[in-house]
């Protein structure tokens, strides 16, 4: 569902070119969970970026669905995020002056959506992540770990085909990552393919595949085949 | 998604109250400041009368003093507005002027008081549109035979008659009774452009009676009056035989051949009396009609111009202001943007949800911008009040949605470049630091 062939990334200022991905290609199949690992600044969520769509590459060819994204323009690319990719965040970003239903709602408003669908499969994505009774609570009213849940019901209600998630436990302690690690284990079970990034090697060993980046390079990329994933 | 951006609005208003409350004020002042401005250029400078200003003339002929270069006077001398009347044609016409008389009211007690009066042409009421609460004028009949009948203003018909029908009751003006034949509603041209001589923007006038009992009775004529040579001999037919210009003259030209003819017809009558040893300048007439009059003779006043350019100015100001506050404001929402470009919003849709907080902002402000432009108008009806009637200051229903749409339009157009900065922020940037 997502390929990528020799994409290039480089960033360009006056003085300076930053190579932040050179000549990266990925395959990713239906219902795979891949983690991406590496240093800080090997390019790891320069990838997402591109992946999500929220950033442009510099060469190479990348193809979601079968379908060249860089021929696609800013409405096709943003209708392309609202129906295919859900997005998670290493600090949640949520929007503090909305409570968790209208969060929630965001992407749904962008599908244009009628209001009593929008409300079901709020509440739907609340239930799932437990969060149900406290629809009407403004994120800083929540945990740090409530607040990440909330992000995923946000990623999810959309229905997407695969999640990005950029160090969606970043900011968590290790029983509350451990909590919202199990929780998208159970998404990728249901079928979604997810995409995380992760500084923790032990979570990247709950995945079905990892990518180790280096200087913008995949370094070494270990399959199920190689690597047994442990139960949650 | 009007309504959602319409509620994000409102949110991000009470996010980020002082920034915005500054954006508010700023529009507020400039948009209220330009408002009263503008409703002062609507009144004095608007057409008094829409539906009939292009077919309704002023007449100019030049009788001015031919050894020096001044404009045509604004106003005929007796002896050609008598002419002029009397020549034989079916235009509706009138000579107007004003007088000042006494009204006697019946009953005991009733204590006389001064009004001022217009002497006009049965004509006057229907060229100009005048609106009755009863009855009417008087025919051409009562002009020629002289007859002793009045139109009442609503006020005066209130004061002498508690404001019942008072038609075909008497008024006695002067020791002269007179016979009530109409009484006005509130009519009021604004501004008065049949005479623009004598306060363009006062009240009309008490009461109105066939013009030549002004000379015939006579009453004690009133207005602006301008010789220039002294009047051989004295006592009133020296004046009226004078070159003093004291009269307005109105036609209705209802085509523009009929005003081709009628100008031809001046042109005509100033050379004969120009043979007669008259109107010794050249031949200079003019047939303006009701705006062109009110340029002419200049009744929105120049200072009035210079004012709505500061005014304009002040708004234009007031909006860079705002377009640096919400430039501020729209850049420390780029986190925001980023994730709602990452949600799924695309460019058009985040635009249009910052127009609409634009626009939000800009309603507010018009909110206050009223409220700042009822009181300059306050402030200026205090400043005029004594010199000219003030009632028409007011902030109409036209006004007051002038005001909302410059507020709202002005302050959508200040936030098109900051909307724009916003939505073209990098959304990765943003998503990782937020």
């Amino acid at each position: 569902m997502l390929t990528m062939q020799n994409v290039s990334k480089v960033f360009r200022t006056e003085v300076v070119e930053t190579h932040a991905l050179r000549d990266f290609s990925l395959t990713v199949a239906e219902g795979e969970f891949i983690t991406i690992t590496g240093p800080s600044g090997c390019g790891k969520t320069t990838f997402l970026n591109i992946a999500g769509l929220l950033e442009t590459y510099t060469s190479g060819q990348y193809l979601l669905d079968g379908q060249d994204v860089s021929r696609l323009n800013d409405f096709q690319r943003a209708r392309l995020r609202n129906q295919k990719i859900g997005f998670i965040f290493q600090s949640f970003n949520l929007m503090p002056d909305l409570n968790l239903f209208d969060n929630i709602d965001v992407p749904l408003r962008y599908r244009g959506m009628k209001a009593a669908e929008r409300r079901q499969r709020i509440e739907s994505a609340l239930d799932s992540v437990g969060l149900l009774s406290r629809k009407k609570h403004i994120p800083s009213q929540l945990s740090g770990g409530q607040q990440q849940r909330v992000a995923i019901a946000r990623a999810l209600v959309g229905e997407p085909r695969f999640l990005l998630a950029d160090e969606p436990t970043g900011n968590l302690d290790s029983n509350t990552a451990f909590g919202v690690m199990e929780l998208l284990q159970e998404i990728n079970d249901r079928g979604t393919t997810i995409i995380m990034v992760t500084h923790d090697k032990s979570l990247a060993g709950k995945s079905t595949r990892n990518i180790h980046i280096l200087d913008g390079r995949i370094q070494q990329c270990t399959d199920d085949t190689h690597l047994v994933r442990i139960p949650a | 998604m009007f309504l959602y951006y319409l509620r994000l609005s409102a949110l991000s208003y009470r996010r980020n109250p002082v920034l915005s409350s500054l954006m508010v004020l700023a529009v507020a002042i400039g948009v209220g400041a330009y408002m009263v401005v503008y409703t002062l250029n609507y009144f004095m400078g608007g057409d008094p009368i829409p539906q009939k200003s292009s077919v309704l003339y002023h007449l100019q002929i030049d009788s001015g003093n031919p050894d020096d270069t001044f404009e045509p006077p604004s106003q005929l001398t007796w002896l050609d507005a008598t002419a002029l009347l009397n020549a034989d044609n079916n235009y509706r016409q009138t000579a107007s002027s004003k007088f000042n008389a006494v009204v006697e009211p019946e009953g005991d007690g009733a204590r006389p008081f001064s009004i001022n009066g217009r002497g006009n042409f049965g004509d006057f009421f229907p060229m100009f549109d005048a609106h009755f609460l009863y009855g009417g004028g008087w025919d051409r009949g009562a002009d020629e035979g002289n007859q002793q009948v009045i139109v009442l203003s609503r006020e005066l018909n209130d004061r002498l008659f508690g404001g019942v029908n008072s038609v075909g009751q008497t008024v006695n003006l002067q020791g002269n009774r007179f016979e009530i034949t109409g009484v006005l509603d509130n009519w009021q041209p604004f501004p008065k452009f049949y005479d623009v001589n004598n306060g363009p923007f006062d009240s009309i006038e008490d009461a109105f009676v066939p013009w030549n009992l002004i000379t015939s009775l006579p009453l004690s004529r009133g207005g602006n009056t301008n010789c220039w040579k002294a009047p051989v001999g004295t006592g009133l037919q020296a004046f009226l035989n004078s070159e003093c210009v004291w009269i307005q003259y109105w036609i209705e030209l209802p085509s523009t051949q009929d005003r081709e003819n009628y100008l031809d017809f001046l042109d005509n009558y100033t050379r004969q009396q120009q043979e007669l040893g008259r109107l010794l300048r050249p031949v200079n007439n003019g047939l303006f009609n009701v705006n062109q009059w009110l340029v002419r003779e200049e009744v929105l006043p120049q200072e009035t111009q210079i004012l709505a350019a500061l005014a304009a100015m002040l708004l234009a100001v007031c909006l860079l202001n705002t377009v640096g506050l919400l430039l501020s404001k729209f850049l420390g929402k780029s986190g925001e943007i980023g994730l709602r470009q990452a949600l799924g919003a695309h460019k058009g849709s985040l635009f249009t949800q910052h127009l609409v907080e634009a626009g939000f902002i800009g309603l507010i402000g018009g909110l206050l911008g009223l409220g700042v432009a009822k009181l300059g108008l306050w402030g200026i009806e205090g400043l005029i009040g004594d010199l000219m009637t003030t009632d028409w200051m007011q902030l109409n229903p036209v006004l007051i949605t002038v005001t909302l749409l410059l507020s709202v339009g002005s302050t959508i157009v200040a936030g098109l470049y900051p909307i724009w900065r916003a939505c073209n922020v990098n959304p990765a940037i943003h998503l990782k630091t937020q």
